[in-house]
């Protein structure tokens, strides 16, 4: 007998540990003006130097695939990746397509993190809304796709 | 004779291309990048696929240069791509966190989550839709507010739910084989050039940037009894995966401090294939093995092919084309057959006016014998 099991993420996740993965979820699948409203706040209170200025590249996705469990080279990605120093820490921005506003506030972000400015700890609170908000819209999302789930229903024949 | 060596066409070229603008321009209409990347979704997917860049917007771009040839969009792509740099490896991708927006099977009925068609031509009528020559943007936006209120604004559920895949269920079951996990660094054929015989790495990732229509041609030849593998689809899905990559200059392997990139948009296959075995040298065993297929963007009927042509080059005994690696791999993709059948095109003077002389030489030969 097959059993079917599901996994799920929920909106009562808990705050947890805002390492470097999740947060930067929450800055790219958010609202933007979070990232520029961070960033804009540490370019006008500390000095910093643009190690890198944005610019584009590729990333080679890496994937498993299911019928063997080997990986392989699935194709590029274009990513815009910029470099930014606060501290002597070197933060890095990337993210997928040509966004090079977005990959500077990254790497400004990144490097306030690193350097471990008092800001960051302020910003936990608003990056916790913030996913708390992209996890509605995505439940949002799945609840309309699965307005398309089919019903079957067995017929007497 | 002698061979006369010529060179010129110079200005006739430049007339030429001007000659193409013009084409491009005659209609006096300007095509925006946004209307080419908001209305032709499946163009935009498979541009990305055969030249194996994921950028839409760089897509469209192409799309609108290439005036709507594929060919030459995915040429256009491509050559792009070999003027930026390679900066990262991703993390590997596992399709299980996927954001599935649509998932099917053709084995089973009930699969946990349920089948959820998702956007999908599949059940539409094939009718043109003449209304669509005087759509309005008033309309659209009409169409839109309607289907807004339709929707519920309750959440039903606070879980987000990530589907399971349907052939992890019957590998709990037994009924196919576990693979363990295998980590062996994959080949890149943009590194190095194809050698035969190919690795499995190799053949997915010539596979997956095939061009769409040579990867259904042989697949569909697979079935047709030009190969020895007809699938039962076990799940096909839509959807968006994350991507992540490793921080570069961190010695860290905690991959809570990787970076999150965004997401791409894939399609992905795994078909269910009967396959006899003869464990005991006495009794066949009937079993199931998977074939994979798998495309950037939705394109649904490449990523089903593949995953037969993936079973196919899985069993080289089997004397039939589709399952030679050489025929196969050799011949799907877009830049390298397109360039090869157009170059045709270009002169070929001198190799021409040879198998003339050739020809002539012979037919002299035979009149001669003839006297």
């Amino acid at each position: 007998m097959v059993t079917w099991r599901q996994v799920t993420m929920n909106l009562e996740g808990g705050r947890g540990m805002m390492n470097r993965r999740r947060r930067t979820e929450i800055l790219i699948q958010g609202n933007s003006d979070l990232a520029r409203e961070f960033a804009e706040h540490i370019m006008e209170h500390y000095p910093y130097r643009e190690v890198m200025s944005p610019r584009y590249g590729l990333t080679m996705i890496k994937m498993r695939e299911t019928a063997k469990n080997s990986l392989f080279h699935l194709g590029e990605v274009l990513v815009t990746e910029a470099k930014v120093e606060i501290k002597q820490q070197i933060g890095i921005g990337i993210v997928i397509g040509m966004k090079e506003e977005l990959a500077k506030h990254l790497a400004i972000i990144d490097s306030a993190f690193k350097a471990n400015l008092k800001e960051t700890k302020e910003w936990e609170e608003r990056l916790l809304e913030e996913e708390e908000s992209i996890l509605t819209e995505k439940i949002k999302k799945q609840t309309e796709l699965l307005e398309t789930r089919v019903q079957f229903e067995t017929m007497d024949m | 004779m002698g061979y006369v060596a010529v060179k010129g066409g110079t200005e006739a070229i430049e007339a030429s291309l001007k000659r193409l603008t013009y084409e491009r321009l005659r209609g006096r209409e300007v095509i925006e990048i946004k209307t080419i990347q908001s209305t032709m979704r499946g163009l935009i997917d498979q541009v990305m696929s055969e030249a194996s860049l994921y950028e839409p917007n760089l897509a469209a771009l192409a799309i609108k240069q290439a005036e709507g040839s594929m060919e030459e969009a995915v040429f256009l792509l491509r050559a792009h791509r070999s003027t930026l740099p390679r900066l990262y490896y991703s993390q590997t991708v596992e399709t299980d966190r996927m954001f599935v927006e649509r998932r099917i099977s053709a084995s089973f009925k009930d699969i946990p989550g349920g089948q959820l068609l998702g956007a999908t031509s599949d059940y539409t009528h094939r009718l043109l839709d003449f209304q669509l020559i005087h759509e309005t943007k008033e309309a659209i936006e009409q169409w839109l507010t309607d289907y807004e209120q339709e929707r519920s604004p309750k959440l039903p559920s606070k879980n987000l739910i990530y589907f399971s895949k349907v052939v992890d269920y019957l590998r709990e079951e037994g009924l196919f084989t576990e693979h363990e996990v295998d980590n062996t660094p994959p080949d890149d054929i943009t590194k190095k050039s194809l050698e035969f015989p190919a690795s499995r790495s190799e053949r997915l990732q010539t596979l997956t940037r095939g061009q769409t229509g040579a990867v259904t041609s042989l697949g569909y030849a697979s079935l047709r009894g030009y190969g020895q593998v007809h699938p039962t689809v076990g799940e096909v899905r839509v959807g968006m995966v994350p991507i992540y990559v490793a921080p570069p200059n961190e010695t860290t392997e905690d991959q809570e401090n990787d970076y999150y990139i965004g997401e791409v948009k894939i399609t992905e296959v795994e078909s269910f294939v009967p396959v006899t075995k003869n464990y005991n040298q006495q009794e066949n065993d009937l079993e199931f093995e998977i074939g994979y297929g798998i495309c950037f963007g939705q394109n649904e009927t490449k990523a089903i092919a593949m995953s037969i042509l993936d079973q196919c080059l899985e069993h080289p005994e089997a004397s039939f084309p589709t399952h030679d690696e050489e025929f196969v791999l050799l011949h799907i993709d877009s830049v390298e057959s397109t360039g090869f059948i157009s170059h045709l095109k270009l002169p070929h003077y001198v190799t021409f006016q040879s198998k003339l002389d050739s020809v002539r030489g012979v037919k002299q030969e035979v009149r001669k014998n003839a006297k």
